[in-house]
């Protein structure tokens, strides 16, 4: 019971109206986006559009939003000092941590999948259209929860990790994919890319392959990438409730 | 209930408390200390915030650091004024008490019971934001007894407190205590820990200076001579007639100003005999008392 009050908590104040507003802005932008892109891309089976714009677009917004909830779980609390409510209530801290942190997975899918929806009326809802939405939602939901997860650990072990979360989603998840070699194991967008849809290796355009991530190689199989994101998720979980059930967290400044 | 062994914290290299030992039962009591005396430290220790660098903390025979156990049994005040903004009092309140594991309900009956014991019956559905000092405090004090712990923590929690405020609660405490419940409050002012409670703890830089009656404290004070400064557009005329009372025991004429400083080892006969000297025409502009402050306290603790 407490957690479920845990969870609506995080998730009111998620979903609070400045930040629903930003991030309804965010989808508009995927949207605008979406339909130049789509106008360039004219020439290409939809399917293949939809895959390219859903690799440029919704695949780069998941990170992003992961980074903003994921960090916001803990240090938000720490942040503006509410943390002390939380922490000298009779809740298990691990309670604690998994609740908001699943409160935040469901608001960053939220996110990732009305991008996809959006990419999808882009591309133009045509026949193949909506299997690769579908592959995608799923991709979404193990990427949100992976994200999520990973940027939860990063947060519970620096000050300020917003940054090391956004300089990570934008630095390497987005130029991985362009790499040489096998770096791109490294780089949970590989993963979720072989459960997801995938564009064609190449489109004729450069620029196009580049801003995909497809100018690398990725033998990456969708069981393998069911094993590994699993296996990120579990080990970030429970690392980082065992984490925060033993570590100290009080307001900032109080603290240095 | 609550047992500080050797207990000491440090925040890198800024000791927040050092090697304090104390044992503290039901009733008030009260954690007197400057501002960065390490109160706040010594309050985070034992509602398990943080865990001691070294020594121990003991709750009713539990060591409190991140233990839900022990938060069943303990309400607790922060003195942070930090609340989620954009929630009512009452939606605050009842949050609370669904975290302390009550059904919907039983958390809005014991919001409402909450929010009327500490006079916010009236005020308690706007939004927190636009909450005076006063009214957060309220709000902070109701969230602490909602659960109805046996061991309440109360930092700084007179705080923004207006006059009929600072009452109320005081009478809201004697309360508490009589129900048999340990009530530990902090606080920097001496005046208002006299009127809360007589059992003491006294912090200093971190360190435990004194602990018990706060009567004794007073006792030990008066054995040094207390100073007063007296203006007067005629302090020479002034220091004459008081040396001739036989309890002042020294008298200074500030350079240039018009004022004087008197030292005496009976301030309460010192007062009582200055409407002597306005009967006999000498004008008194001010008085004042550079002892009658915690730090003069500790001053003294520290010297005997």
């Amino acid at each position: 019971m407490i957690a479920r009050v845990l969870f609506l908590h995080a998730l009111r104040d998620f979903l609070r109206f400045r930040r629903v507003l930003a991030w309804v802005l965010v989808i508009a932008g995927v949207a605008v986006a979406g339909w130049v892109w789509a106008g360039l891309m004219g020439e290409m089976a939809p399917t293949d559009v939809y895959a390219r714009l859903s690799s440029i677009l919704t695949f780069r917004v998941l990170p992003l939003a992961a980074a903003v909830f994921a960090t916001a779980v803990v240090g938000q609390e720490v942040e503006q000092k509410t943390i002390v409510y939380l922490l000298t209530r009779p809740v298990g801290r691990p309670t604690l941590l998994l609740s908001r942190a699943a409160a935040a997975t469901v608001v960053v899918f939220a996110i990732g999948a009305a991008c996809a929806l959006t990419v999808a009326a882009a591309a133009g809802f045509r026949s193949g259209v909506a299997g690769s939405l579908g592959q995608d939602l799923v991709a979404l939901a193990v990427g949100s929860l992976a994200y999520v997860s990973l940027f939860l650990v990063v947060s519970l072990l620096l000050n300020r990790a917003m940054v090391v979360c956004l300089l990570y989603a934008f630095g390497w998840e987005t130029s991985v994919g362009n790499m040489p070699g096998d770096l791109y194991h490294l780089a949970v967008s590989s993963y979720l890319s072989a459960i997801g849809s995938k564009p064609a290796p190449t489109s004729g355009n450069p620029m196009l392959d580049l801003l995909s991530g497809q100018l690398g190689l990725n033998l990456i199989t969708p069981q393998r990438a069911w094993t590994v994101l699993g296996v990120l998720i579990v080990v970030c979980l429970v690392f980082g409730t065992r984490w925060f059930a033993t570590h100290e967290y009080v307001p900032r400044e109080d603290a240095e | 209930m609550i047992k500080l062994q050797s207990v000491s914290h440090w925040y890198g290299q800024v000791i927040g408390v050092n090697d304090v030992t104390c044992t503290i039962g039901p009733g008030v009591t009260a954690l007197l200390g400057m501002n960065g005396a390490g109160k706040t430290t010594m309050m985070r220790l034992i509602t398990g915030q943080i865990r001691a660098n070294t020594g121990s903390v003991r709750v009713l025979g539990h060591d409190p650091f991140a233990n839900p156990e022990v938060y069943r049994l303990l309400g607790y005040c922060p003195d942070v004024d930090a609340f989620y903004e954009t929630m009512t009092g009452r939606e605050f309140v009842t949050l609370m008490a669904r975290l302390a594991g009550f059904s919907a309900p039983e958390a809005k009956r014991r919001a409402d019971e909450a929010i009327d014991r500490v006079g916010m019956a009236d005020r308690a559905d706007r939004r927190l934001a636009g909450y005076s000092k006063g009214m957060r405090q309220r709000i902070k004090l109701a969230q602490a007894m909602i659960h109805d712990p046996r061991i309440i923590l109360l930092d700084e929690p007179l705080n923004g407190l207006d006059p009929g405020g600072r009452r109320e609660f005081i009478l809201l405490l004697r309360h508490l205590a009589d129900e048999g419940k340990l009530i530990l409050v902090s606080s920097h002012i001496l005046f208002e820990v006299e009127q809360m409670t007589r059992s003491i703890l006294l912090l200093h830089r971190g360190r435990l200076r004194a602990t018990g009656d706060l009567r004794v404290i007073r006792e030990l004070i008066d054995r040094h001579p207390h100073r007063i400064r007296i203006e007067t557009p005629h302090p020479r005329a002034l220091a004459a007639r008081l040396v001739e009372w036989p309890f002042v025991l020294s008298v200074s004429l500030e350079a240039g100003g018009e004022a004087l400083e008197i030292q005496t080892r009976e301030p309460d006969r010192f007062y009582g005999s200055l409407p002597e000297l306005v009967e006999q025409g000498l004008v008194i502009l001010g008085l004042s008392s550079p002892d009658n402050n915690l730090e003069s306290v500790f001053r003294y603790l520290v010297e005997a």
